[in-house]
């Protein structure tokens, strides 16, 4: 996967939402940077249907530089997974504590995506 | 009543809602307890969510039985009255083949549930009968006749479509049932804010707007799962006024008692009266960001017209 950067320069609203996406080294995955918000969604989705499409038994979502992810971005991470089928998941690796809280809430028991801490 | 799949008519509409009054405990348990049975004997699955206090009272006049009962305290389960629907009552009945009936005892309506709280609560009770027409589902509604306020009781008649008075067994149609005239009614200008931290925003501004509340709940007292939480509510609600309310909004934000309070105003008209009390599962993409406001927020009021709509939600400085 090539790299994926979208960067404005900070406007008179402040700071304006970026998401960085680069491959992981050693495994079927990427780690990400930034946030998952409003302005970033397509770059996640585009994401997670190139994981989707990809042949992987797991996936890997590093999100340890991920500030945040908002409802539309979790509930488009569930149904990527709905989508993986035959037993792949995703294994979200350290996320920021609010995309564990939002499914938890609206999604638990979703066999597609695996929450990692470590 | 019948439980015929045919054409779905406010008639034969197989959803039963009926309001019971109760003076005492006898007469509480009379109706809550015998509902319950009767449920069990007919091989229904039963769920009772109640304030805790009489959630044991019927547990221990249940016995045995209550282990074959979903027991809740409502107090926990629905303290904002907006996730009831959700998280409470469509909860239990979807997680139940399609068809089987279902029986369900709620009661969002307590003593004590105080005058910012109310307005939710009985829009929440008017908002059952959409949410549920057309299913195989049983809600009884318990009533507290001797200690709740005489308007709160009128009230009751005109979001029930049947109820049972005080002292007796038999169900009565309703003459005042006008459920989508309370939820009107209730649709209030929410209390006025003397002092609070004021950002308006734009789709460029989202992520600013979502620090600031974080800084300013920070400042508040706000710590750990509840602070997240206030970012999460922050963040939806704002994206929301970009997304259908206009493009752009005021968020505020303010502590008042033991509560730090969001508020986000814009220019739109929220259309749906379900909009937030629809389960993720299945249902529209849309919507589930307000879904999750309700599942997090203490409270959750709304106020909307040709003005704009504001939505404000409740946060508690400390988990008690």
């Amino acid at each position: 996967m090539s790299d994926s950067r979208q960067r404005t320069p900070d406007g008179p609203e402040g700071p304006r939402p970026i998401l960085t996406v680069r491959p992981l080294e050693g495994c079927g995955g990427v780690r990400a940077a930034g946030e998952v918000g409003l302005g970033t969604h397509m770059i996640w989705e585009r994401v997670l249907e190139q994981a989707v499409r990809g042949g992987e038994t797991v996936y890997y979502l590093e999100l340890s530089e991920v500030t945040f992810v908002d409802v539309a971005g979790a509930g488009a991470l569930v149904a990527a997974a709905e989508r993986l089928g035959d037993g792949r998941r995703f294994v979200v690796r350290r996320p920021p504590p609010g995309l564990r809280r939002v499914l938890e809430m609206l999604w638990p028991d979703q066999p597609g995506v695996e929450v990692s801490t470590t | 009543m019948t439980t015929s799949a045919g054409p779905v008519t406010t008639a034969h509409d197989p959803f039963v809602h009926p309001a019971l009054f109760y003076r005492d405990e006898q007469e509480y348990l009379d109706g809550t307890v015998s509902f319950v049975r009767e449920g069990l004997a007919a091989g229904e699955p039963v769920a009772v969510a109640v304030p805790g206090e009489r959630l044991r009272l019927i547990g221990d006049a249940l016995g045995g039985d209550a282990a074959h009962v979903r027991l809740l305290d409502m107090r926990e389960a629905g303290r904002n009255p907006g996730r009831i629907i959700p998280g409470v009552l469509r909860a239990f009945a979807d997680s139940h083949p399609a068809g089987q009936r279902v029986r369900i005892i709620g009661e969002p309506i307590w003593a004590g549930r105080t005058e910012t709280e109310y307005p939710a609560c009985v829009q929440h009770e008017a908002l059952i009968n959409a949410a549920f027409r057309g299913r195989a589902v049983t809600i009884l509604c318990p009533y507290d006749a001797v200690r709740l306020p005489g308007p709160v009781l009128d009230d009751a008649y005109a979001t029930h479509p049947t109820v049972i008075p005080a002292g007796s067994r038999a169900v009565r149609d309703s003459a005042a049932y006008a459920p989508d005239a309370v939820v009107s009614r209730y649709n209030e200008p929410l209390p006025p804010v003397a002092d609070a931290m004021t950002f308006p925003f734009v789709a460029e501004s989202l992520t600013a707007a979502r620090h600031a509340a974080t800084d300013e709940g920070r400042r508040l007292g706000l710590t750990g799962v509840t602070l997240e939480d206030l970012a999460l509510a922050t963040a939806e609600l704002t994206t929301n006024s970009v997304l259908h309310g206009g493009g752009s909004g005021v968020l505020r934000i303010w502590a008042e008692d033991g509560h730090v309070l969001c508020d986000v105003r814009d220019g739109g008209r929220l259309t749906d009266p379900l909009a937030g009390r629809r389960p993720a599962a299945g249902g529209r993409r849309g919507g589930r960001g307000l879904l999750l406001v309700n599942l997090i927020a203490d409270l959750v009021r709304v106020h909307t017209g040709d003005d704009g709509t504001t939505i404000r939600c409740w946060f508690p400085r400390r988990r008690p």
